[in-house]
Parts: structure tokens; C-alpha cells; sequence
């Protein structure tokens, strides 16, 4: 009788025993479950084949964006800066026709010639100083009524140098040159 | 060392003051004004303004230009006689450009106005040659 209750003793307290070793493993393995999923939650963000979509575009907005770098390096490479200390030359072919009523060959060559330089005037200021652009549309029953674009250029232009001059079948073309230096933009 | 004539150098001043205020004397000043339109790449109006200066002109001289002259040749007898040199030297000079281009519905027209600002010329009526030089 003595040993049954002794046994028993023994036995409840190793129940109880085992079940506190139970919960304490049962909090481990919560707990470490617990960081596996907040580890894990960074990377499990969608299904399987929609993550492969986005995964797509983000290689596609990666290559996009390097793309779109290199087209500007070539653009900022392309367009020519007048640096200090050095000089631009700029090249340009002006055209000119002569009038109706002119009294001799001689005239009309003259005057043609003149519309012509006064034409590669206006391309050196163009390609020097830009042009301002102005459109405007009018649109009335969804229809376009009216279309109007108005560019204009104003500029002072000296030193330029006409290298050749040619007039062929009442139009005259001027070929002019100007050389830019830096320091004639120097404020 | 002193030459025959005494002090060679004191004449030689005197001789130059005589040349620069006779130089000085046939100098004038001018007033120029150019300005030509072109439209729709045809030349309708060009007009070359000069006139004496009432009034003393400030400024230094810049590029210049030499044309023939003959005894009496006034300036506009000079840029008459040689109009393409001198209209070249007004374009070297600088001018002022105004370009307006309008295209309504797909027809396009447009205007160009070169403009020289009346400025202040230097002339200088030399024996066979007249220099021009303008004062800025």
C-alpha cells in the first residue's frame, strides 16, 4: 500500500513534470515559428506566377531606366557646348529667290542674293540662340477649324562670312559661316 | 650729334602735328541707318539712311573699311560707287534680326527684318581712299 502510494506520488510528479517540459517546448516552437513567418513575410508577398510578372517588369523597368541613361549620355554628347578657350564654328546654306519684275539678269541676281543672306541670317540666329514656338488649334464640332503655328527669332548677328554664293534657275543659295567664342557670350 | 638743320627731332613733331591736324580736319562723322525686308524669300524693301552728325559722336573705333575716292567725293558718292563692299562692312558691322514665320492651316509665309540701328560713323577723306570706320 505504502509503495502504491509512493508510486503514485512519483508518477503525478513526473506528469507534471513532463507537462511543463511540453508547454516549454510548445512556446519554443511558437516562438520560432513566430520569426520564420516574419523572416519569411519580406519574401512571400504574392502568388507564385504573379510574383514572376512583377519580377519581369522590374528587370524590364532596370533595363528600361539604363536605357534611358545611355540616350541621354548620346544626346549630351551629341549637343555641342561652347566650352571656354575654344571657338564653334557654325556652317549654314541660306536660300533666296529673286522678284518677278526685275529689270535685267543682274538685278535679280543681286536681290536674290540678298533674300539669301538675310535667310542665313536667320538659320545661324536659329541654330545659335533657338526659336520661339507658338500653337494654337481651333477645334469647333470636334473638327479642327483652324491650325496656326507661329515661330519666331530675334537676334544680333555680325562677323558672319559668306563662303560661296551660287544662283541656278532664279534661286541663289549662300553658304555662311560665323565662328563663336566663348568669350563673346561672357557677361 | 646734331644734324645740319638743327634739332631734327622738333621739326619732325611739327611735321606731324601739321599731318595728323590736317587729317583731323577731313575726318567727319556720319550717321548710318540700313534695313531690308524679306518675304516669303523675296526681297521687298531695303533702305540705306545717312547723314551728318549734328553732334560729336562718342566711342572708340572698330573694324574699318578703305574705298576708292575721288576729288571730290562726298559719302554718298563713295557708297554709291562701291555698294556691295559697303553693304558687306554694314553686315560685318552686326545686324539686328527679327524673323516671324506663321503656317495656317499647312501654308506657310514668313517675314525677315535685318535692321542696322542708326549708328555713328567715322570717315576719314584721305587723297585716293576714304576710311570708315564705325564708332561704338
Amino acid at each position: 500500500m505504502k509503495y502504491s502510494l509512493v508510486l503514485l506520488a512519483l508518477f503525478s510528479a513526473s506528469t507534471m513534470m513532463a507537462a511543463d517540459v511540453v508547454k516549454d517546448t510548445q512556446i519554443q516552437t511558437t516562438k520560432v515559428a513566430e520569426t520564420k513567418v516574419a523572416e519569411t513575410k519580406v519574401t512571400v508577398m504574392c502568388p507564385a506566377n504573379e510574383c514572376k510578372k512583377v519580377d519581369d517588369l522590374e528587370d524590364k523597368i532596370v533595363s528600361l531606366e539604363s536605357k534611358l541613361g545611355q540616350v541621354t549620355q548620346k544626346a549630351q554628347e551629341q549637343e555641342k557646348v561652347l566650352e571656354k578657350n575654344r571657338k564653334m564654328l557654325i556652317s549654314v546654306i541660306g536660300q533666296g529667290v529673286a522678284p518677278m519684275n526685275t529689270s535685267s539678269p543682274a538685278q535679280a541676281y543681286a536681290l536674290a542674293k540678298r533674300a539669301a543672306v538675310a535667310d542665313a541670317y536667320r538659320l545661324v540666329a536659329e541654330k545659335v540662340k533657338g526659336v520661339r514656338v507658338e500653337g494654337q488649334d481651333v477645334i469647333k464640332n470636334m473638327m479642327v477649324k483652324r491650325s496656326t503655328v507661329r515661330t519666331s527669332v530675334s537676334a544680333m548677328v555680325k562677323n558672319a562670312n559668306v563662303v560661296e554664293t551660287t544662283f541656278k534657275e532664279g534661286l541663289c543659295e549662300v553658304e555662311m559661316e560665323i565662328l563663336l567664342a566663348h568669350s563673346q557670350f561672357a557677361q | 650729334m646734331r644734324s645740319r638743320d638743327g634739332n631734327s627731332s622738333c621739326s619732325l613733331a611739327i611735321c606731324s602735328v601739321i599731318l595728323l591736324n590736317s587729317l583731323v580736319l577731313n575726318a567727319s562723322e556720319y550717321l548710318i541707318s540700313y534695313r531690308y525686308i524679306v518675304k516669303d524669300m523675296t526681297l521687298h524693301n531695303e533702305s540705306l539712311q545717312i547723314s551728318h552728325a549734328m553732334k560729336p559722336c562718342q566711342g572708340k573705333i572698330h573694324n574699318s573699311i578703305e574705298l576708292p575716292l575721288k576729288n571730290d567725293d562726298t559719302i554718298n558718292d563713295i557708297v554709291k560707287k562701291n555698294p556691295h563692299e559697303f553693304i558687306d562692312f554694314i553686315h560685318k558691322v552686326g545686324l539686328h534680326l527679327k524673323h516671324q514665320e506663321s503656317t495656317k492651316n499647312a501654308q506657310n509665309s514668313f517675314t525677315t527684318i535685318l535692321t542696322l540701328k542708326t549708328t555713328c560713323f567715322k570717315v576719314d577723306f584721305n587723297e585716293n581712299f576714304a576710311k570708315i570706320s564705325p564708332l561704338k
